[in-house]
C-alpha cells in the first residue's frame, strides 16, 4: 500500500533531492537503531514523506551504512520527530503484513508470513512504545476490514477509515494549531494513498475477486477505468491534494518545506496521472505479466 | 506584534514594489476561495489579518498612508452571514457547520423532514468539511439540478469541480490529475533510479 509519495519528478532540484535524502537515511538509521536491521529493509518513500512532515529541521551530517559503504550520504541528525516517525513505521508496517497475510491463502501468504516474522520483535518493541497509535490502527483496519467483507459501495466510507488512521498519526504534535495542520494533511494523504493504491490494484484485485472500492463505485467489471470514471477519480484526488497542499501553508516545516510543497503541488498529481494511466511502475510489471 | 517585514518575509530595505508584490503574493496563498469550506479556515484568517496588518504597518511607517489599504483581502462571517435564504432549523445547522460541530449539524439535519435544494447543500458542505470529496460532490450536483440559479450552490460545485483558480507558489503551475501528459511515466522512472541511486535501499514492499 505504499511508495506513492514522490517529489515533483521532471524539476530535478538539489536541494530537494539533498533534504529527501537525509529524511530517507535518517529514518533507515534511526530503525536500524531502534528497532535492529530486519525493520530497516521495509524502508519506503511514503515513510519518508512523515518523516518530513513530523520533523521540521533536516540538520544533515553525512554518513555510510552497508548500502553506501565507501561514499557517505547526508543523513538527518537524530531527533524525537525521527524516533516517533520510526515508532509509526513499524507498527504500520506490521499491520499492513498482518492485513496481507489475511487477505491471501496460505502458499501465497508466505512472504507476507516471513517477513511478519522478521518484523515482529520490532512490533512489539514499538507497540509499547506508541500504544495509542497501534489501539486504534487496530481499531480502524478492523472497520475498514468490515466494509470491505460488505462490499461497501461508497469511496469516502473505507478511505476514511485508512485516513483517519493516518491522521491519528497527528496526535504525537504539541502545538495545537500545529497539529490540526498536520492532521488535515495526513487525513488527506491517507485517503490519496488509500484511492491511488485501490486504483492501481483494480485489475488483481478484479481477477482474483477481492473488494475494489473503486470497481464498486464506478461499476466496473473488466479492470479498466471508463474516461468518465477516471475523470472523476481523478477530480476527488485533485480535491484531497488541494487540501493538503492549503494545510501545508499554514504551518512551518522548516527545512522541509521546499521538498513538500514540490510533493503537494506536483508530484502527487503526475503519480496519480500514472497510477490512471496505467502506466504506473506496478501496472506496468502487470502488463508485462 | 511580530516584525511586519518578517510578516511579509521581505528585508527591511525591500522597495515598496517589493513589499506590495510579497502582500500580494501572500494574500493570494491565504485568499478565502482556498479555504473555502476548509476545516483550517480559521488558522488562514488568522494568518490574513496578520498579513493585512503587516502590511497597514509597514504603509503607515513609510507615510504612504494614502495607498496603505488600497485593497484588504478579507473573509466574510462564513456561514451565519451568507444564509439569509431560511431561518429557523436551517440555521442552526449552518451556525452548527460554521462551529465545526459536524455531528451535530449532520442529526439535525437528518431530522429535517424537507428534502430540498439546501438540504442536499448543507448535507454536502459536512461531508466536504469532514473531507468525503466524492460524497459532497453527489450533494452539491443535486443541489444545482434543484435549483440551478443559487450562486451559493453553484459556487461550492464548481469549487469542488475544480473549476475556480487555485494558489500556486513561484515556479509551480496549475495542475490537476487529469491534465498531466503521458509522459508522466518515463519521468517517473527516471526520478525512481535517480532517488534509488541516491538514497539506497529503495526496497518496495508491493501487496
Amino acid at each position: 500500500m505504499f511508495g506513492y509519495v514522490l517529489p515533483a519528478l521532471d524539476k530535478p532540484d538539489e536541494e530537494n533531492r539533498r533534504s529527501f535524502q537525509a529524511a530517507y537515511c535518517g529514518l533507515c538509521h534511526t530503525l536500524g537503531r531502534r528497532y535492529g536491521l530486519a525493520s530497516r529493509l521495509f524502508l519506503n518513500y511514503d515513510l519518508t514523506f512523515l518523516v518530513m512532515l513530523l520533523g521540521r529541521s533536516c540538520d544533515a551530517s553525512p554518513r555510510r551504512c552497508p548500502v553506501h559503504p565507501i561514499r557517505p550520504r547526508p543523513c538527518a541528525c537524530e531527533s524525537e520527530s525521527l524516533d516517533t516517525a520510526a515508532d509509526v513505521s513499524v507498527i504500520l508496517l506490521w499491520w499492513q503484513l498482518q492485513d496481507g497475510i489475511a487477505d491471501h491463502t496460505f502458499l501465497r501468504g508466505l512472504k507476507y508470513r516471513t517477513a511478519s516474522v522478521l518484523l515482529g520483535r520490532a512490533y512489539k518493541r514499538a507497540r509499547e512504545r506508541q500504544p495509542g497509535f497501534d489501539a486504534s490502527t487496530r481499531d480502524y483496519l478492523a472497520r475498514l476490514r468490515q466494509l470491505e467483507l460488505e462490499k461497501c459501495p461508497s469511496l469516502d466510507r473505507p478511505a476514511d477509515c485508512f485516513a483517519s488512521l493516518l491522521a491519528g498519526i497527528a496526535d504525537c504534535e504539541t502545538d495545537p494549531s500545529r497539529r490540526r495542520v498536520l492532521e488535515q494533511m495526513l487525513y488527506h494523504l491517507g485517503r490519496w494513498i488509500y484511492l491511488v493504491d485501490a486504483a492501481d490494484d483494480l485489475r488483481d484485485d478484479l481477477r482474483s475477486g477481492c473488494y475494489n472500492p473503486v470497481a464498486v463505485r464506478y461499476g466496473l467489471r473488466d479492470g479498466v477505468l471508463t474516461d468518465e470514471g477516471k475523470r472523476a477519480l481523478a477530480c476527488t484526488l485533485d480535491q484531497s491534494i488541494r487540501q493538503m497542499a492549503a494545510a501545508f501553508e499554514l504551518a512551518d516545516f522548516g527545512d522541509y518545506s521546499s521538498v513538500i510543497e514540490s510533493v503537494v503541488y506536483h508530484g502527487l498529481y503526475q503519480v496519480g496521472a500514472a497510477v490512471l494511466d496505467g502506466t504506473f511502475r506496478r501496472g506496468g510489471k502487470r502488463e508485462q505479466g | 506584534m511580530r516584525d511586519p517585514y518578517q510578516v511579509l518575509g521581505v528585508p527591511s530595505t525591500a522597495t515598496d514594489e517589493e513589499i506590495k508584490k510579497a502582500y500580494r503574493n501572500l494574500a493570494r496563498k491565504y485568499h478565502p476561495d482556498n479555504y473555502h469550506d476548509n476545516p483550517l479556515a480559521d488558522l488562514a484568517q488568522e494568518r490574513m489579518k496578520e498579513i493585512n496588518e503587516a502590511y497597514e504597518a509597514i504603509q503607515s511607517q513609510r507615510k504612504h498612508k494614502s495607498a496603505g489599504s488600497a485593497y484588504s483581502y478579507g473573509y466574510g462571517t462564513g456561514y451565519g452571514a451568507s444564509a439569509g435564504t431560511s431561518g429557523g432549523p436551517r440555521q442552526r445547522i449552518r451556525d452548527a457547520i460554521a462551529q465545526g460541530d459536524l455531528n451535530l449539524a449532520d442529526e439535525l439535519l437528518n431530522a429535517q423532514t424537507s428534502r430540498d435544494a439546501e438540504w442536499f447543500f448543507l448535507k454536502g458542505t459536512i461531508f466536504r468539511r469532514r473531507g468525503w470529496m466524492d460524497d459532497a460532490l453527489d450533494y452539491f450536483e443535486t443541489a444545482v439540478q434543484m435549483d440551478p440559479e443559487n450562486a451559493e450552490y453553484r459556487y461550492a460545485l464548481e469549487n469542488m469541480q475544480g473549476r475556480r483558480g487555485t494558489y500556486q507558489p513561484d515556479g509551480y503551475r496549475a495542475m490537476t490529475t487529469a491534465g498531466c501528459g503521458s509522459d508522466t511515466m518515463r519521468n517517473i522512472c527516471g526520478a525512481m533510479l535517480c532517488l534509488n541511486c541516491l538514497s539506497g535501499s529503495g526496497w518496495y514492499f508491493c501487496c
